[in-house]
């Protein structure tokens, strides 16, 4: 009676002491050093409360040659602030040369990549871009409709951070543009992108990032467009991240990286430029 | 709520989307009067609206690399690197800079323009 007492008691002790150990979930950190890979969005967004002030530059073709200074002579720059309205919802709005274009954005992160009592092998995220062109119109005679000047950019950002030095991310990618030339030219572009960064240092990471480009028939278009390609550096300095970029896209938005590389690397047609980010702790 | 409300703003923004070209919408388009082109008339509107901000005498040296294009006589000197630059060829620096191409009635009057003899009319 007593031993069989004792035996019951031993078994609701072990269920009892596992209730209480549950297993907690590790959360995957630091996928990406910053909310882009070079020239696209990565899955990381701003935490709530941080506003980040990004300036990009991206300079000439490197093939300019020295009277151009390897292209420094000429510069396109974007500017732009981003904001997390909570860790996992960011939203943007900028302004660049490219186009004179004014966008904004939302990204979202439904899903973290976690170990633990919930496994999650990848990290996703979703952003939408609002795209408008401020240039004057080409012919103020006609009638322009200002919708025509509205592109949208549509992104499923998967990531996964293989280990501390490597991630990998896939970016299946949708451009809509409401005015194109003529009847060849697409008003739907669909692209896949891939990313990765390797981690060098604590501060200082390789990153790479290219996307493949679906031309529904490019013999036709307008203009010959190309896969955009984009190599450099993440430097991480306190409160900045510094990228230094290699690429054949002269634009910094999503519009012009899909829809308007006409660059090509082995032609030389390559960019230097880099991207600044300064965050500020505002609440 | 609160992850609902992004996607509802999502869809009030993406409520005007179009599937237009200029081909259709602009027949007049490809129609583009390429006779008789005007300096004064129809290549300098081009110039004074898409390149004097950078190009013109005062901004030239600044942003426009010292390459001036307000006068006649400049713009002759320069024609075949500024066709070469407005149809974005290979060996020319593309130009309007950081922008797509102007419109191609715009490149077809300039390469007409030219084809007759650059006058200064």
């Amino acid at each position: 009676m007593i031993v069989s007492v004792n035996t019951l008691y031993g078994q609701d002790l072990e269920s009892f002491l596992e209730d209480q150990m549950e297993e907690s979930t590790e959360y995957t950190t630091a996928t990406f050093k910053a909310t882009r890979i070079m020239n696209g969005h990565s899955v990381e967004r701003m935490p709530e409360g941080q506003l980040d002030f990004r300036i990009s530059h991206r300079f000439g073709r490197v093939n300019s040659g020295a009277y151009e200074f390897f292209g420094i002579d000429q510069a396109n720059i974007h500017l732009s602030l981003e904001y997390g309205i909570r860790d996992w919802l960011m939203v943007g709005v900028g302004r660049g040369t490219f186009e004179k274009t004014v966008d904004g954005f939302v990204k979202i992160s439904p899903l973290r990549q976690s170990t633990g009592a919930r496994n999650m092998p990848v990290s996703v995220s979703f952003m939408s871009g609002i795209y408008v062109n401020g240039l004057h119109w080409n012919d103020p005679e006609r009638e322009n409709y200002f919708y025509h000047r509205i592109s949208y950019a549509h992104q499923l950002m998967i990531a996964r951070k293989f280990n501390q030095r490597f991630s990998l991310q896939l970016t299946p990618s949708y451009l809509h543009r409401n005015l194109v030339e003529t009847v060849f030219d697409p008003n739907d572009l669909f692209a896949l992108g891939a990313g990765a960064r390797l981690k060098l240092t604590s501060r200082i990471s390789f990153n790479a990032e290219y996307f493949y480009v679906f031309d529904p028939d490019d013999r036709y278009l307008t203009t010959e467009i190309h896969n955009p390609l984009a190599v450099g550096f993440d430097i991480e300095t306190g409160g900045h991240v510094f990228q230094i970029i290699l690429t054949n896209s002269v634009a910094m938005r999503e519009n012009g990286i899909i829809g308007y590389t006409t660059g090509r690397w082995i032609d030389g047609d390559i960019h230097i430029g880099f991207n600044i980010s300064r965050v500020f702790q505002l609440k | 709520m609160k992850k609902v409300l992004p996607f509802v703003i999502l869809i009030l923004i993406f409520r005007s989307c179009y599937w237009d070209n200029e081909e259709t919408l602009y027949p007049a388009l490809g129609e583009c009067d390429t006779t008789d082109v005007s300096y004064i008339g129809d290549i300098v509107p081009i110039l004074s609206g898409n390149c004097y901000s950078c190009h013109s005498n005062l901004n030239a040296p600044s942003f426009g690399s010292g390459i001036r294009l307000e006068d006649h006589q400049d713009v002759v000197s320069l024609e075949e690197r500024i066709a070469g630059s407005i149809n974005h060829e290979a060996g020319y620096v593309p130009m309007p800079r950081g922008s797509s191409k102007l419109d191609p009635c715009s490149i077809l009057k300039f390469e007409a323009w030219v084809a007759d003899g650059s006058p200064d009319n």
